[in-house]
């Protein structure tokens, strides 16, 4: 078996050794303690503060505003035919997003009957036997989704967009790039991403600047409110906007026939807006909003978004206070916890401050003039204040999806892009990807890999990470930007930026 | 430190060019990036003009190089002494990225050189957040460029957001009817480096079609013409920061009334 469990890294041992009971009890919010798990059409109702345990302590959800009634509230309820609801892969107990351990699970819980694993996009492909739990495996060892795009690339409203690329498929382990009426002859791609935690969303949604400084173009305009859109929406950013997104989910996760009517839109978009989400204590730690620090979703529910860091309030000073405590609170901490603490303050520092060299990264090194390559630090990426994604438009390709910076995995499927027009600036005429990214939006070479940069908050609830769970854990993030740009950090280094991560 | 490394400026030769400050450079060669590090962005690019066998420094192009291609390198020579980066500086300068030069990458340690650590100045935009002061009038008949790099219709980072940003605020306030944005290419061919270098000459058609969707975009439904030509001449404009080859890719945004 692979996933988180199987091979914990060494400082998590002891707590997901405990993990297996922890995950499926709740932590008791009022008298006796619902369930951890959200089940489509339960109709409970979603109160202002929710706490959840998790490896590193617990998450906190909290919903601006008052109690929504989730009995017939089409977040909540199943809309499609498959009995999911948005809420099935969006779980507050996994930050809004839903963690591999989490569809594990599931799957022991129900044999593999609950709706979360319908073999639309729960299973590696519909095609395969779907009583075989083998037959969900990307879902359970890696959590990840299938997501089918359009091929040729499709806009928003359904307009044709020509490629400068061709697409073959190099490997397919799944059928579903090749089987009758799968791939790319058959007008789809199937690749496969991990649910985008839908939390904190005004952040997400925020327009610091009128420009898309990536592309080289003025902000696209929402066609719906004719407002300037943030970019910052999925993986490939297909959608816009909350209302697309959401017609885009309805129709294939849902399977879902119709349209969402107006008010069911207004009703979804509504409940996204007014969750925020973060850790809100650490099991090392304590709270996290303690002696001076701004940890936990309070802050962010509580702070203006779309705040560039550099000259706002800079990223991850939540814990800056921890920096320097007062001898008077050192003592009064155990030598655990103000260990811990300065941990996370020098890791948000680490974050900030330590810098290395940004190499072949499109989005970054090109065609935006920083220079290939570029010193910056983490924060360079993940700029925004509260947040970390980026104020612009975040695509960027960190490698993730593509070689021969990704890990081969045989698992996935792997296509060969053929840049038609100019190469690509740093892989050439042909460019091996498991997922093309922004690519499969917008149609262009040059944007094969990027996959827009997602919240940071909530991590400790919603492993394994990056779009395609190539992280298995937060240890395995820093491991990948070790290697692939050569950072050379210490053993504290690494450390103290996991332990920071843990706290987000 | 201060004292080596100006016992190492009195070392290096002074370049013939150099003694004339202001003097205009141009030549193609492969980038070298120095690993200085004195934090963000504080790296130093390099680049020799074989002609001369001069090396420059040419961090403060706004549009830096891509260690993987040649450049075309337009600057001016100033008195900078060489403490930065270990040459002597071009500035103002550009360097323009030619994709269909591939070079070897290089980087050169930092060899004691501290780079330039990195300062928000010059050409940026102010956040949405910050409301833009309301230029004054009479508003009349006004033309604004943008500027670019060779061979390329990229909206150049703090730079060119700069002057459009600028440009649409004026926009704003005078109320233009309509306005009539001009592609220009450089695509008259000229030797440099021995290489004979050319725009194509639908780069000044792709240039006008780029700031025109960026103007739709920022300016809604305002009435746009899109023009095109080729052969574009210098003009002495202060934002092209008297480099010729730069004013010569531009668009130029004219409001009419
Ligand atoms: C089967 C699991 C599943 C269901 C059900 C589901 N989603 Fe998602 N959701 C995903 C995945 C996977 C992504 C990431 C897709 C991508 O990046 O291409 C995502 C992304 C999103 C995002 C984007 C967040 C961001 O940061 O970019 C929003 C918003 C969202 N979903 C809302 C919804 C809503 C509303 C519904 C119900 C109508 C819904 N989801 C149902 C799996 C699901
Ligand atoms: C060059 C830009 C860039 C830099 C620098 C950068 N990141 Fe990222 N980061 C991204 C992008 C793009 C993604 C999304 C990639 C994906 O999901 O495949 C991402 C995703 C992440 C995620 C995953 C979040 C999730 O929900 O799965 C974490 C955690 C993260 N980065 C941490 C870091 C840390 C720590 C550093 C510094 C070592 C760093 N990043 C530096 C661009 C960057």
């Amino acid at each position: 078996m692979r996933g988180p469990r199987s091979n914990p890294a060494p400082h998590l041992g002891p707590v997901l050794a405990g993990l297996a009971t922890v995950a499926l009890a709740t932590v008791a919010v009022g008298k006796g303690p619902p369930p951890r798990w959200w089940a489509p059409g339960e109709g409970r109702v979603f109160p202002q503060q929710l706490d959840y345990a998790n490896a590193q302590g617990s998450l906190r959800v909290l919903l601006a505003g008052e109690p929504v009634a989730t009995k017939g509230h089409p977040f909540f309820e199943p809309l499609g035919s498959n009995g999911r609801a948005c809420v099935t892969c969006h779980q507050p107990a996994d930050a809004m997003s839903l963690s591999a351990e989490t569809a594990r699970a599931r799957w022991d819980a129900t044999g593999g009957k609950d709706p979360l694993f319908a073999a639309i996009d729960g299973s590696d492909c519909p095609s395969l036997p779907q009583a075989q739990r083998a037959s969900h495996a990307l879902l359970l060892n890696r959590g990840l989704f299938r997501i089918e795009r359009p091929w040729p690339p499709k806009a928003w409203n359904g307009a044709p967009v020509t490629p400068d690329f061709s697409i073959a498929v190099v490997r397919d382990p799944n059928g579903c790039n090749s089987a009758p009426g799968h791939g790319p002859a058959a007008g789809n791609i199937s690749v496969y991403r991990r649910p985008r935690p839908v939390a904190n969303m005004k952040y997400l949604l925020a327009v610091g600047f009128p420009f898309d400084p990536k592309q080289g173009y003025a902000l696209p305009l929402d066609p719906d409110d004719g407002r300037m859109q943030s970019g910052n929406l999925m993986a490939d950013n297909r959608a816009g906007n909350l209302r697309l997104q959401m017609d885009d989910a309805g129709t294939t996760h849902l399977e879902f026939r119709k349209r969402l009517t107006p008010a069911q839109v207004t009703r979804i978009t509504d409940f996204e807006k007014r969750v925020f989400t973060a850790q809100q204590s650490s099991r090392q730690g304590g709270a996290l909003d303690d002696m001076g620090a701004k940890g936990g979703p309070a802050h962010l529910r509580d702070s203006e978004p779309g705040a560039l860091g550099s000259i706002g309030e800079p990223v991850w000073s939540e814990y800056a206070a921890w920096d320097k405590l007062s001898p008077a609170d050192a003592a009064r901490l155990t030598p655990e916890q103000l260990a811990f603490r300065r941990s996370v303050a020098r890791g948000a520092r680490v974050f900030r401050d330590r810098t290395f060299l940004i190499t072949d990264t499109a989005g970054i090194n090109s065609r935006i003039g920083f220079g290939n390559p570029v010193r910056n630090s983490c924060v360079f990426c993940h700029n925004m204040s509260q947040m970390g994604n980026d104020v612009a438009p975040g695509q960027v390709d960190l490698g993730t999806t593509t070689m021969p910076f990704a890990d081969p995995w045989p698992d996935l499927p792997l296509f060969r892009i053929t840049c038609l027009k100019a190469p690509h600036p740093h892989y050439g005429r042909v460019i091996l990807t498991m997922d093309p990214g922004f690519a499969l939006t917008t149609g262009r070479c040059a944007d094969v890999g990027k996959i827009t940069l997602q919240s940071m908050r909530g991590l400790a609830a919603r492993a394994p990470y990056f779009s395609n769970g190539l992280a298995k854990d937060l240890r395995g993030v820093v491991d990948y930007y070790d290697r692939r740009y050569h950072i050379g950090y210490s053993e504290q280094d690494k450390q103290d930026l996991v332990n920071l991560m843990s706290v987000l | 430190m201060r004292k080596l490394l100006a016992l190492l400026a009195c070392a290096l030769p002074v370049p013939a060019a150099a003694a004339e400050t202001g003097a205009l450079v141009r030549y193609v060669a492969c980038p070298i990036y120095r690993d200085a590090d004195s934090g963000k962005k504080s790296g130093c690019w390099l680049a020799d003009d074989a002609a001369t066998g001069q090396r420059w420094d040419v961090s403060l192009s706004p549009y830096k190089p891509d260690w993987n291609y040649g450049v075309l390198v337009e600057g001016r020579t100033t008195a900078a002494p060489p403490d930065a980066c270990g040459a002597p500086v071009l500035e103002p300068v550009r360097t323009s990225r030619l994709y269909d030069m591939p070079c070897t990458r290089h980087m050169l340690p930092a060899e004691g050189y501290p780079g330039r650590r990195y300062k928000l100045q010059g050409r940026y935009i102010d956040p949405l957040s910050v409301a833009r002061p309301v230029p004054p009038g009479p508003y009349a008949e006004r033309a604004f460029p943008i500027y670019f790099e060779f061979g390329n219709d990229f909206l150049v980072y703090q730079y060119d957001d700069y002057l459009l940003d600028r440009a649409v605020t004026w926009i704003r306030a005078a109320k233009p009817k309509r306005l009539v944005v001009t592609g220009f290419a450089a695509s008259r061919p000229e030797t440099i480096s021995g290489q004979v270098i050319a725009e194509p000459t639908e780069l000044a058609r792709k240039r006008a079609q780029t700031i025109a969707e960026s103007l739709r975009r920022l300016l809604p439904g305002i009435a746009i013409e899109t023009r095109w030509e080729e052969s574009a001449p210098p003009a002495d404009e202060p934002d092209a920061d008297g480099i010729p080859g730069q004013s010569q890719r531009r668009v130029e945004i004219r409001a009419l009334f």
